[in-house]
């Protein structure tokens, strides 16, 4: 090798060492960007309200006191009920769209009848129907069902999810043909069919299916803003945009509250991670 | 069960029951969902959106009038089209690109690779109350952002209460929390782009830049077509982050059609506010075939 040869090689060497080392700071800085907020919500729900807004700004509480998250119970006494009203409309919400989904997915995916075709793409096309254009005549007709502020409204529209079954069906698509038609001959039952086989064998799909849907119920705001008016019926999204206006000056308290309120699912997010990213990649990336 | 000849010519009938029962009974309860909750009450829009209606008293038909209004005198909801589209196309035009950018680089032979995907995806996990409150405090007259800024020298900016830029900072908030969808979703479908067609366009001498647009782009189409149509319709929808954090002002610089469209809710102008609506889904349909026909079409040539 030339001399020439090797101080070219050199030369590119130690330009991926500096490509890398640039690669890294911006990963580094671009994180940290992300990570900051976060930071800053749960450290000023800890620092005293004197020091909240110090100049220059505390990156440390000190003194730390975890007096604001009771504060939080004491302003809005109804903040555990948001709490309870969140989960109980989320996981009626999951559940109910696990179970009529992946059975509406199965019939898309493995059954023949008349319409088929027809009736999917109407569902296919109902995902791109923007939520506020039915949310007016729908806060009427569950004036009429005597729904409004109730359960029924925040959770009963949404039991069922085109979304869901799309994935589901993608999914229960892979599932070989061979494998049911063996049941059939054995005299299985539909019913059965799904539940010895197409159920066990679609757990990854209905585990993504689920934490998107938890996901979906318990970030919502614009319906349950609507569908709700009374105190003991708002869900966290709706009790905490409240809690905002009732004390705009107060950022340690409203800090509080708003981890209270996040860290259900950052929690859920970090222990079941790649579960959320398959679920994410799913319905763009298979074919 | 009787079977006598009478009963023959129903035994196709039954038997279609039969046969097909099952599989419409597994379909029906979200084909009524749809019909009764998604449907009808479109229908029942439509037709609202044509009459004078407060909720209250039976509506009156009165035409076009709504769609006149809002289309050729109404400035706020004028007002309101221009910010949404604004914001649209700062999002759409930064979002993707940053998850592209990100998605590049952990497409790399990185350490940490998950922890910094977690990073970028964590905002994605929190809703738009939690964060635009967040945000809401970071932009607020001594919050953060003024006190970094201060301590680089320069001036503090009143994020949120100056018309000239709050909708921009509204949409640097919407980025942040959305750009980590674009990196994982773009990372995924970087890793089944087949080395070979890399290594291939490497031999033939092709600069990493050459490469990203011959090779990696196309094979990444369909992907990136998906991530714009999902993310112009939902950025079109903008609603919680301007209700947070502005409630669309000052000077009607951050009202967005969905907010415009909920004042006119509140202020039981329902009639209004179901044209509104109207006007917001024939943009969205006419969006999305626009970027099919525009993007997705040659995938099924």
């Amino acid at each position: 090798m030339t001399a020439e040869g090797k101080v070219q090689r050199r030369r590119r060497r130690a330009g991926r060492v500096a490509g890398n080392s640039i690669l890294y700071i911006v990963l580094i800085i671009t994180s940290l960007a992300m990570l900051i907020p976060f930071y800053w919500m749960v450290i000023t729900s800890l620092k005293t309200e004197a020091n909240a807004f110090s100049n220059p700004p505390q990156w440390w509480p000190h003194p730390m006191t975890f007096s604001h998250y009771a504060e939080v119970f004491r302003i809005i006494p109804n903040f555990g009920r948001y709490f309870l009203n969140s989960i109980i409309v989320s996981v009626s919400i999951t559940l109910g769209q696990i179970f009529f989904d992946t059975l509406a997915a199965y019939g898309f995916a493995k059954l023949k009848f008349p319409g088929r075709d027809t009736i999917f793409f109407l569902f296919l096309m109902s995902m791109m129907v923007p939520s506020q254009i039915n949310i007016i005549p729908m806060y009427k007709m569950m004036g009429s069902l005597h729904w409004l502020d109730t359960y029924w409204a925040l959770i009963v529209p949404k039991l069922t999810g085109v979304f869901g079954i799309f994935m589901m069906r993608q999914f229960i698509l892979s599932i070989p043909n061979e494998l049911l038609d063996a049941a059939r001959i054995d005299a299985c039952s539909e019913f059965r069919i799904f539940l010895k086989i197409i159920l066990p064998l679609s757990v990854p799909g209905i585990a993504t299916l689920a934490i998107f849907t938890f996901m979906g119920a318990w970030n919502d705001f614009l319906w349950p803003q609507i569908m709700t008016s009374s105190d003991l019926m708002y869900t966290l999204p709706v009790g905490l945009a409240q809690l905002q206006s009732k004390n705009t000056s107060n950022w340690t308290q409203i800090m509080a509250g708003t981890v209270l309120s996040a860290l259900p699912l950052i929690l859920l997010y970090l222990s079941m991670q790649d579960k959320f990213v398959e679920g994410m990649t799913a319905g763009a990336v298979k074919e | 069960m009787n079977k006598g000849p009478a009963k023959k010519k129903q035994g196709g009938f039954l038997r279609g029951i039969h046969k097909y029962g099952t599989a419409y009974l597994l379909i029906a309860p979200p084909l009524l969902s749809i019909l009764i909750f998604l449907v009808g009450p479109m229908l029942v829009s439509l037709y609202w959106s044509f009459t004078d209606y407060s909720g209250i008293s039976a509506p009156v038909w009165i035409g076009l009038k709504n769609y006149h209004d809002l289309l050729f005198k109404d400035k706020i909801f004028g007002q309101a089209m221009w910010n949404t589209v604004a914001f649209v196309l700062i999002g759409e035009g930064a979002g993707p690109v940053l998850g592209m950018l990100t998605a590049l680089m952990l497409n790399q032979d990185v350490k940490g690779r998950s922890f910094f995907r977690t990073c970028y995806f964590l905002p994605q996990m929190t809703s738009f109350v939690v964060i635009s409150t967040v945000w809401k405090m970071l932009y607020s007259g001594n919050g953060l952002f003024n006190e970094l800024l201060g301590f680089l020298g320069a001036a503090p900016v009143n994020w949120l209460g100056d018309p000239n830029h709050a909708l921009l900072s509204v949409a640097i908030a919407s980025i942040w929390q959305g750009f980590g969808f674009e990196t994982v979703l773009f990372l995924a479908a970087l890793q089944g782009v087949p080395k070979e067609l890399h290594e291939a366009a490497m031999m033939d001498g092709a600069g990493p830049l050459r490469r990203f647009f011959a090779v990696t782009l196309p094979a990444l189409k369909p992907v990136v077509v998906y991530a714009y149509i999902v993310g112009v319709i939902g950025s079109f929808q903008l609603y919680d982050q301007v209700y947070v954090m502005t409630y669309g002002g000052p000077m009607h610089s951050t009202t967005s059609i969905v907010l415009y469209l909920f004042t006119k809710f509140r202020d039981l102008r329902l009639g209004y506010a179901s044209a509104i609506s109207y006007i917001l889904f024939v943009i969205l349909v006419l969006l999305s075939w626009l970027q099919w026909r525009l993007f997705g079409k040659e995938e099924e040539a």
